[in-house]
């Protein structure tokens, strides 16, 4: 049989795999080059940014749970300006689609990024962050209430023809209600989930884990939380979703793709092993070869009945 | 060049009832390590997520070796500890920044607490080299702590051991012993637990001695894009990174005051 197709287009992205690295895992995009093999990887979502710089939470920011990862960053970023200047010419000749993941303070802050990237070169898509737990002004303050995370979006929509893919938070009553505002706002696409606000105590100190307190959870903790948000997302909205959630395996991607995502983000495993993406592919061609799937893009959605 | 290789756990020697030195074998990975950088390494075990990191201890180009020392304190480092002999494990390497030789004339005088003796081994075994006799104050809480103790005495290093208990060397602190090692000609380097490492630091600024410290936190991918390793200078900059061997000087400690 021969090389299955795993190309796939989202929202008017091609990419030449439907594997993502997941914004604030894989820096500006050119630190794993040495370790990683880019050939794999479809698509890079850049660390989030504000117009500014920021210089992130205090430290201890990361704490190892079972199977898990919790994170308190608190987006220490070098900002749009500097993105631009620094980070985003060496990105350009990667071959991989560039989602620029932009957080604000404001409706306008966002607005005003969104402004500024729709002309710069190279840019695949907008990733709006209205899920990040860790920052006091924007992220998953915008994420939480429908309504806010469909101005957000709309918002973003009037200054730019880019592809929109709001990153929604799993932290929500029923996530059906965010997907289908920011969809109707104007977005092209979705990514879920970002993390999940966790929290974990050294008792022998009293102290919390994390300066922040609370911080996000990643890793294969959540991804059957992850899954189940994805499947629900997919019966509720029509644009294509991106899903998120402890990838370790293509086993794990291909969960995902069953439930109704298009194309899917690698995160936490990056730091474990350099080289899951090119592991996830090479086992999504095998899966594919001995299923008799001639494009990964047949997967979307197509898990069977129960 | 950074690379992520497959090491063959070689040789496990107890140092303490819960510290052991860890062999393992990669020639490649183990010619190009510079004294001071470190290794992230995945530890297989249920649960277990992200990598650990370890300074390099030692380095033997000639075997192809190099040396972990691995300190016992949760379910990882216990998991890495009872690895069979023979054991491939995944590392990452070499990491970060390295510890610059002293300038001409002048004397390296290393603090080291704990497990903080480390980053050492490597490079007491380069001051050799080049001809140095460095001072080594070693402190620990009791004589188990002062790890590889003879390697430091095997190089021909001016060893001082201090002992929270007095059960080997100087009783109390090594901060205690610092002052009598110091003189005009003296650099600082230290590697320990965070209140040792503020008082070599206030010692060496009070002195105006140069003071070169190795960081150590809490990591998660060791690449420098989790932003989850940072010390604050004038900004919060990546122990895996900008790290682990920084200029004491520039660190402003009271941003960080539970590192772990």
């Amino acid at each position: 049989m021969t090389t299955p197709d795993t190309n796939v287009s989202i929202a008017g992205i091609s990419m030449r795999t439907p594997l993502i690295a997941a914004s604030g895992t894989f820096g500006y995009g050119t630190e794993y080059e040495e370790v990683s093999d880019y050939s794999a990887i479809g698509g890079i979502a850049v660390k989030g940014l504000y117009l500014e710089p920021r210089e992130g939470c205090a430290p201890p920011r990361i704490w190892e749970t079972p199977s898990g990862m919790l994170n308190a960053i608190g987006l220490q970023e070098v900002g749009i300006e500097r993105f631009i200047a620094e980070k985003m010419p060496p990105l350009r000749d990667k071959g991989v689609a560039i989602l620029v993941n932009i957080c604000g303070s404001s409706l306008s802050e966002y607005a005003e990024l969104a402004r500024i990237l729709d002309d710069v070169e190279g840019v695949s898509a907008i990733e709006l962050n209205i899920s990040c737990p860790n920052v006091h002004e924007g992220g998953i303050l915008f994420g939480c209430d429908p309504v806010m995370a469909a101005r957000v979006t709309a918002a973003v929509r009037e200054q730019t023809r880019l592809p929109i893919i709001p990153k929604l938070s799993p932290n929500v009553t029923d996530i059906a209600v965010v997907a289908r505002e920011v969809e109707a706002a104007g977005a092209d696409a979705l990514s879920l989930i970002n993390t999940i606000p966790a929290m974990a105590i050294d008792v022998e100190t009293r102290r919390p884990r994390l300066a922040n307190v609370v911080g996000g959870l990643s890793g294969p903790a959540i991804r059957p939380i992850a899954v189940r948000l994805v499947y629900q997302t997919a019966q509720a909205v029509d644009i294509p979703l991106i899903g998120i959630g402890g990838i370790a395996s293509h086993e794990d991607a291909l969960e995902f793709l069953l439930a109704g995502a298009s194309a899917v983000q690698i995160g936490t495993m990056s730091f474990v092993d350099p080289l899951v993406f090119r592991k996830t592919l090479d086992g999504l061609e095998d899966y594919c070869r001995r299923h008799d799937v001639h494009a990964v893009s047949e997967l979307t959605g197509a898990m069977l009945a129960s | 060049m950074r690379r992520d290789v497959r090491a063959t756990l070689v040789e496990r020697r107890s140092l303490s009832p819960d510290a052991s030195l860890m062999l393992f074998h990669h020639a490649e990975l183990t010619g190009s390590v510079v004294p001071g950088q470190f290794t992230m390494v995945r530890v297989p075990g249920q649960g277990l997520l992200l990598r650990r990191p370890y300074s390099f201890c030692d380095m033997d180009t000639g075997s192809g070796r190099f040396s972990l020392l691995v300190k016992e304190v949760g379910s990882g480092t216990r998991a890495l500890t009872r690895l069979p002999i023979g054991s491939e494990v995944d590392c990452l390497g070499p990491l970060g920044t390295s510890f610059a030789m002293p300038a001409p004339g002048r004397r390296a005088v290393i603090v080291a607490g704990g497990v903080g003796i480390a980053p050492f081994v490597a490079f007491c075994r380069r001051l050799q080299q080049a001809g140095h006799v460095a001072t080594v104050l070693l402190g620990g809480r009791s004589s188990h702590d002062l790890y590889l103790r003879e390697s430091f005495e095997s190089f021909g290093m001016d060893v001082r051991c201090t002992t929270e208990d007095g059960s080997f060397g100087h009783e109390g602190r090594v901060t205690a012993i610092l002052d009598e090692s110091l003189d005009g000609d003296a650099e600082l380097y230290s590697c320990g637990p965070q209140p040792m490492l503020l008082a070599v630091a206030e010692r060496a600024r009070t002195h105006s001695i140069p003071h070169q410290v190795s960081i150590e936190r809490r990591m998660g991918c060791g690449m420098g894009c989790c932003l989850g390793c940072v010390v604050y200078t004038t900004e919060y900059v990546r122990a895996c990174s900008e790290g682990p061997v920084f200029d004491a000087d520039s660190i402003r400690w009271e941003r960080d005051p539970h590192p772990l």
